[in-house]
């Protein structure tokens, strides 16, 4: 099999971007569009008893007022809002006067103009009948479920723990956070050319057709998604959102199309979020370092109402050759909106826990960090016993090692200092992501012209996916990317899986590179011949054809055709980590400077040295950017970032981008990024695993093991702020 | 953009509003699929008390009546069909709506419609085109200074005005003057190494 050695294009669609001609689902210019704003409840649980909007009717431009009243056919179905591909009974605000959490819409304006329903919504008054209520899960009302999730174990974990030499017992904390991409979640609804038809910013556009059809009780076939671009997802636009519905149905029943741009403000209560989560690991070792126990008790927040699992335990016991394991995983239920899948939803929070506690126990070894975890390396999973499909992490702990100059780190805390008198700290943390992938199906046309057009199943959000189809086009057929059309995240063109979990690479590279292979065939069957070296639409142009398409479905590995039924449905449908053969995953290292003024506490990390193990490197440029925006995920995570709620009214206290504080540039440094390169054709004929979310795994732990390296001090929550360290 | 020789101010009123777009739409700054579809966003009836406001956009002059508590962000996006700056907060917090009034940054979701009148304003439409690409945005694509690119526009509008106004000798200034602008994809190591690049073009231009 041919292994393309990583390419270094520009991203494809970096000059639409650039030029601001790429058009988000808020720019579509619509004819005749009304504008909509919401009206938040402002209490976090209880009855709707009474609405009164004249005075929002009278604001001029005010063309309607909706409230559960109107709504109250919309049907909520388990699928009804995606519920991230878990069973859940599902709550649809405005369908009734009941209210689940706080800030969710109990009335929707519809004006002329954006000030106009902005003043209505304003105007609108609402009397509520309040009931008890607990959002977060240590205050009284919060129900812990009575059974674990999850638990995985091997062997006897407790035994060893207890007659192991060195063991340490901690608990970490992780914080609520909010994906917060810049694009604010909008939905607008128009019936065109008889369909109706959905512009959000999504990674999911079939949700529409297998979600909102239902709940509208439409024919799915009459519902398009429309979201070629995303303006960042970090898994918030991975399901139909809490207003789409609402601005659908009010197109429908207005005759008009009309757009809802949500504020940021709504947002913190009506979009996912990464929920808040304990840790308590146990891990012991014998002299010589080696691994002989961990134990792994986790615990998350959700709603009262959907389904979304605690998964902590899934990848720490995959990560090195403990001799025995035992994990368990908990919910416990709040009256909050229901968390969800955020950049490495579980992967990142416990590898916070478990790699700041593998920096503790190698202290307790006396061994050093990077040594720690070579010496435990494994190439089998120990809880199936499966070999890994690859798993280079002691490649990029060693590369890595070297391209930061870890041997100048000290093992005494304290011990570098800078320039100006500040701690200079150096941390190391590693990070895996479940090697996934999904169908597609992807129509191919080539032109005697010498232009291509591809629709498949996928959605650009800044990963650079339109670079990865066309990089496996333009090695098949060497077609000219000028010439080069990709039609992605509309249902119009193809069946759309969520595109999320790091599977998008993974499942667009074999579509565009299995129908570029099926186009090389279908060709030389028409010309009779092998083909030439000549470009492949001169080839065409030779048949008097003036274009020739093919057609692919691509099954993932260990999946058969029912999924391309289930794409088409909406309904996700996803491989891995497990195979019938192996395990596969991405795997990371991180190394982290940081500098600690002593007078202030204030943390600056200089710099980041990233090694990944993603398998094939699709285009060198983009995976770059795309492990950097991991990292400055992980930075926010460790330094800035967490959604405080406010135990006495059920809200997130901090809900704008100046009091929920994300990285901005002065707070990011070097971040030096390479890659191991080796692909992993075991998983598929493209080689590739994922990267988008292992980016981020492990890398707020290099940060606060180097804050530790700095200060002696292990601050065992996040983020890390300068009280923690005064 | 190469327009200045017309300098027609347009008078207009509510109901010649859908000429300030075609006037606009004919300086081919609009979006392609705009163009396409031949369907400038349609101008809606202002509702509440509004304001006559003049001013050069992109090149081009421009006036019409506003609903007075009408952003100039909006005023862009929903009444002149140009989307090319972005709504990430509305409250000045993210950068993403960054244009220029006068050849000065700002965020044009904290700015009234109403305070243009008289102005120059100039938006990411107006700065190059797809054969002469204004050296920053060239700079944004050699350093893959973007991922999803919802920032982008934001980020190239500060960066130019970041150079003007003398904040990008060092890769420190950079950062300190770029922080306005949130990019959550992360692409601030390129965007630094992209404004060093262009920072020299721009000032000998
Ligand atoms: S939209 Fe204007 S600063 Fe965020
Ligand atoms: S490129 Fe996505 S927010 Fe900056």
């Amino acid at each position: 099999m041919t292994q393309e050695p990583t390419a270094d294009r520009p991203r494809i669609d970096a000059y639409e971007k650039v030029l601001g001609r790429a058009l988000y689902a808020a720019d579509q210019p619509i004819t005749g569009l009304l504008h909509a704003m919401t009206v938040p409840a402002t209490i976090a649980k209880g009855r709707i008893e009474a609405i009164d909007a004249t005075a929002a009717q009278k604001v001029p431009g005010v063309v309607r007022v909706f409230t559960y009243e109107d709504f109250s056919q919309i049907k909520t179905t388990p699928a009804a809002r995606g519920a991230y591909g878990q069973p859940g009974k599902g709550h649809q605000p405005m369908t009734s006067p009941v209210v689940r959490h706080r800030g969710e819409a109990v009335a929707l304006v519809v004006a002329e103009t954006l000030e106009a329903a902005i003043e209505g919504a304003e105007a609108i008054k609402v009397r509520y009948a309040s009931g008890p209520f607990s959002a977060r899960m240590e205050d009284e009302l919060a129900s812990p479920e009575a059974e674990p999730d999850r638990q995985l174990s091997s062997g006897d974990a407790q035994a060893a723990f207890a007659a192991a030499n060195h063991r340490i017992d901690v608990e970490y904390l992780h914080p609520q956070q909010h994906h917060n991409p810049i694009e604010l979640i909008s939905t607008t609804a128009a019936f065109e050319d008889g369909e109706l038809r959905i512009y959000e910013g999504t990674q999911a556009a079939s949700a529409f057709a297998g979600g909102l059809a239902g709940m509208m009780g439409m024919d799915p076939t009459r519902l398009r998604g429309v979201s070629p671009y995303t303006g960042g997802g970090f898994g918030q636009k991975n399901g139909i959102q809490e207003q789409s519905v609402l601005v659908a149905s009010a197109a429908a029943l207005l005759r008009r199309p009309v757009k809802l741009v949500m504020p940021r403000g709504q947002l913190f209560h009506t979009a996912s979020y990464r929920p808040r989560s304990r840790h308590r690991i146990r891990l012991g070792a014998d002299e010589q370092g080696r691994l002989l126990a961990g134990l792994y008790e986790t615990v998350q927040q959700n709603s009262r109402y959907d389904g979304f699992a605690c998964d902590h335990g899934a990848n720490p016991p995959r990560m090195y050759g403990y001799r025995t394991w035992q994990g368990s995983d908990r919910i416990v239920r709040v009256d909050t909106q229901t968390p969800g899948h955020q950049r490495a939803p579980h992967e990142h929070p416990s590898s916070y826990a478990t790699e700041c506690a593998m920096d503790e126990l190698a202290e307790a070894v006396g061994m050093d960090p990077v040594e720690f975890r070579l010496a435990n390396d494994t190439q089998n999973d120990p809880i199936t016993g499966k070999p890994f499909s690859s798993r280079h992490l002691a490649g990029c702990l060693m590369r890595g090692a070297e391209m930061f100059d870890w041997n100048r780190r000290r093992r005494e805390p304290g011990a570098l200092v800078a320039d100006n008198g500040g701690l200079i700290g150096l941390g190391v943390a590693c990070g895996s992501y479940k090697g996934s992938m999904t169908a597609a199906v992807t129509t191919l046309r080539l032109f005697a012209s010498g232009r291509c057009e591809i629709a498949t199943s996928g959605h650009e959000m800044g990963q650079g996916i339109r670079s990865v189809i066309a990089a496996e086009l333009i090695e098949i057929l060497d077609v000219d990317p000028t010439k080069l059309e990709i039609r992605i995240g509309d249902t119009g063109h193809a069946p759309q899986h969520i595109t999320a979990g790091s599977w998008g690479t993974g499942s667009v590279a074999p579509a565009a590179r299995s129908a570029a292979m099926k186009m090389r065939e279908e060709l030389s069957a028409l010309t009779g011949a092998p083909l030439s070296e000549e470009p492949v639409h001169v080839q065409l142009a030779r048949t008097r054809r003036l274009s020739l398409e093919v057609t692919v479905n691509t099954i993932p590995l260990g999946k058969d055709g029912q999924v391309i039924e289930q794409l088409r449905r909406g309904i996700p449908s996803t491989t891995g980590p497990e195979y019938p053969e192996f395990m596969a995953f991405s795997w990371i290292a991180h190394f982290a400077e940081v500098h600690v003024e002593t007078s202030t506490g204030r943390v600056r990390v200089k710099r980041v040295v990233s090694v990944a193990d993603c398998g094939r490197v699709m285009n060198r440029r983009t995976a770059e950017s795309q492990v950097r925006g991991g990292v400055v995920w992980g930075i926010g995570a460790a330094l800035r970032e967490a959604g405080e709620t406010d135990p006495r009214f059920g809200g997130v206290l901090n809900n704008d981008l100046a009091e929920y504080v994300v990285p901005v540039n002065a707070d990011i440094g070097t971040i030096d990024v390479d890659f191991i390169g080796e692909p992993d054709f075991k998983l598929n004929m493209s080689g590739v695993k994922g990267l988008g979310e292992v980016a981020m795994v492990g890398a707020a732990a290099a940060v606060v093991n180097a804050v530790y390296n700095a200060t002696g001090r292990r601050i065992r929550h996040l983020p890390i702020r300068i009280e923690d360290l005064l | 953009m190469s327009d200045a020789h017309d300098s027609k101010i347009f008078e207009v009123t509510r109901r010649q509003v859908l000429e300030v777009g075609t006037i606009v739409s004919m300086s081919g700054m609009l979006p392609a699929a705009a163009q396409a579809q031949g369907s400038v966003s349609q101008p809606t009836p202002e509702n509440g008390a509004t304001v006559r406001v003049s001013f050069q956009i992109n090149g081009q002059p421009g006036a019409m009546e506003i609903d007075a508590r009408a952003s100039l962000l909006d005023m862009l996006r929903e009444r002149l069909g140009l989307a090319g700056a972005k709504k990430g907060c509305d409250h000045g917090q993210c950068g993403a709506c960054t244009v220029h009034i006068d050849g000065r940054r700002v965020a044009s979701c904290l700015t009234l419609a109403a305070k243009v009148d008289g102005r120059t304003v100039t938006t990411i439409e107006g700065i190059g085109s797809a054969d002469a690409l204004h050296p920053m945005q060239q700079a944004f694509i050699d350093h893959d200074a973007l991922q999803c690119g919802y920032c982008t526009p934001g980020q190239i509008m500060a960066a130019i005005a970041c150079v003007k106004e003398g904040h990008a000798s060092t890769p420190e200034d950079i950062r300190e003057y770029m922080s306005g602008n949130i990019c959550r994809c992360g692409a601030y190591v390129g965007i630094v190494a992209a404004i060093q690049q262009a920072a020299p073009q721009i000032e000998r231009g």
